[in-house]
């Protein structure tokens, strides 16, 4: 478990003060995926290295499995950082030594014995799937490779924690995909509690179970993966879901279906869980005197949920329209009115 | 011409000495401090402002006096050292003096070009400053550190060379007092021509261990 109580992170830059982290309250639980997400200059990358010591909180506390880690000594910050994976953006690995010697170091510096870091290496990158590469150099691997070493580097020490600072970031869309796939795994198969950190709402929504959103130093808001996609509360929240579900409608779409003589009303429609399986718009329009128009429709997974969501408009009498939606709202169907569209 | 074979080849050897023995010296000094000028660096492993400050003012202070006066202006202190100011052996002791503090620049260039982001990794595996030293910075380093450490034997063969002008023996020695003072143009161009040889085959030997020690 990972908590910050009231962090905050300042910076000297000549006379300038430059407050990176403004008084940070998060909780990260035991063999959670927890995705803090944020603009560049937000003050993800500060916030990630507090919690192995690589940057100091200026106030407030950081405490590892309900220890404040502040007061460490520096021999015991140490011991704490190898129960403390990282694994970064441009990767960090050593291009002077071979695979095998790069996922090797952790062990070396702990003084293993060489028969054991040979196991141990090996069965990492067994895991990673390099095992085939254990003599090649970094620079003759691919990004993706280059990650999976930095990967296994990480997990040499068997941490508790893994901390991934824009581990995708610099990788293509299916590297990363593969990369979070095994981020996945690691995390199923060890318990292994993993903090990330990204300004891609993808890996967010692929991997994470929750979600904070970091602007100016402050946490804006936090929740579930769930709650925050389907219902995000600030416009930078909104942003960030939006970059990955889009459905905003097309200014041409806009106008074409703005019919003065006709009463048209235009619902945002949220299926979760069982009812997105229903056909539900079919039987609405059946029982109810209404031409229904669907003008964008997306279904996608959240935290192994499927969650539809829908733009329809409703062309009809008034009142058919509220009968309608008095009779698809439920616990698995939210509907809401989309205001703006609305002529 | 008017020196023999044996003669030139015992300059040579001088030379060879004289640049061989400053140049361990001087690493000997050189390597430690350039570790500290980048370790105690702000923000750095061992930060120290302090520290930092004092060894640049000194590093510079012996990097801005021309050779040719840094020779004559420790000659007290060489005769503390060695007992003589005259002779190959005298010669060393500001050939050190002059190579250990450009040995040290040039090992504070080549480690600053390794990526923060490597010494970051290793400060979150919970590597010791030493261990980041020894593990990760000087082996990262070490092809560059190849390099740099040719350009100072280069460096030192050049030196050497005027130190024979006081006396330190060498190939310098021998042009000066044959070939330009007793006008033996022969002299002249076979030590001029050993010399271009010498630093060739240091610097292709440099460049090639270099490529070598890449991975390792």
């Amino acid at each position: 478990m990972i908590q910050f109580e009231g962090v905050t992170k300042t910076y000297h830059s000549g006379k300038q003060e430059i407050h990176a982290l403004n008084g940070i309250d998060l909780t990260v639980e035991t063999g959670e995926i927890y995705g803090v997400i944020g603009f560049s200059g937000a003050g993800k990358s500060s916030l990630i290295r507090t919690v192995n010591l690589l940057e100091r909180p200026t106030n407030g506390r950081v405490l590892i499995h309900g220890k404040d880690i502040s007061t460490l000594t520096s021999k015991e910050i140490r011991d704490t950082r190898k129960d403390i994976g990282m694994i970064f953006q441009h990767f960090n690995l050593l291009n002077s030594k071979t695979v095998f010697h790069n996922v090797a170091m952790p062990l070396i510096l702990a003084k293993t014995p060489k028969n054991q870091i040979k196991e141990q290496v090996k069965s990492l990158l067994e895991f990673v799937g390099l095992a085939d590469q254990a003599e090649k150099y970094p620079d003759q691997l691919s990004g993706g490779q280059k990650q999976r070493i930095g990967i296994a580097r990480a997990l040499a020490t068997n941490p508790s924690v893994l901390l991934c600072d824009e581990a995708t970031s610099a990788l293509d869309p299916q590297t990363t995909q593969a990369i979070l796939d095994l981020l996945r795994r690691i995390n199923r198969e060890y318990n292994i509690t993993i903090l990330l950190i990204t300004h891609e709402m993808g890996v967010i929504r692929e991997i994470c179970d929750k979600v904070a959103v970091l602007e100016a130093g402050k946490v804006i808001e936090q929740g579930s993966v769930y709650e925050v996609f389907t219902n995000p509360q600030q416009p930078t929240t909104q942003r960030f879901v939006r970059s990955v579900m889009n459905d905003e409608l097309p200014e041409s779409l806009l106008t074409k279906i703005q019919d003065p003589a006709q009463n048209h009303s235009i619902y945002r429609v949220q299926f979760t869980g069982s009812s997105v399986g229903q056909p539900l718009m079919s039987q609405v329009s059946r029982e109810f005197n209404l031409d229904l128009n669907v003008l964008f429709g997306n279904i996608t997974e959240l935290q192994g949920e499927p969650y539809g969501n829908l733009i329809v408009e409703f062309s009809g009498s008034l009142s058919e329209i509220q009968r309608a939606l008095t009779a698809i709202r439920s616990d698995s169907v939210k509907v809401e009115e989309v205001k703006n569209y609305a002529s | 011409m008017l020196v023999n074979n044996e003669q030139i080849i015992e300059a040579l050897w001088e030379t060879v000495y004289m640049t061989g023995a400053s140049f361990l010296f001087s690493i000997i000094i050189g390597f430690p401090l350039g570790i500290l000028l980048v370790v105690t660096r702000k923000g750095h492993l061992l930060a120290n402002e302090p520290v930092s400050k004092v060894l640049n003012v000194i590093i510079n202070i012996f990097r801005s006096v021309p050779f040719i006066i840094l020779m004559v202006a420790i000659i007290p202190l060489t005769r503390l050292i060695v007992g003589t100011s005259i002779g190959t052996a005298a010669a060393i002791v500001p050939l050190v003096f002059y190579a250990g503090p450009y040995i040290a620049r040039l090992i504070e260039n080549s480690l600053l070009e390794v990526d923060k982001g490597v010494i970051e990794a290793a400060q979150a595996m919970g590597a010791t400053p030493g261990q980041i030293i020894f593990r990760f910075l000087i082996p990262e380093a070490l092809s560059s550190l190849v390099l740099a450490l040719t350009i100072a034997i280069v460096g030192l063969i050049g030196a050497s060379a005027m130190a024979g002008a006081i006396g330190g023996g060498g190939l310098g020695d021998l042009a000066i007092t044959y070939g330009y003072q007793r006008f033996d143009t022969v002299v002249m161009l076979i030590t001029v021509a050993i010399l271009v040889i010498l630093v060739q085959g240091v610097q292709s030997a440099g460049n090639l261990l270099s490529k070598k020690v890449r991975r390792s």
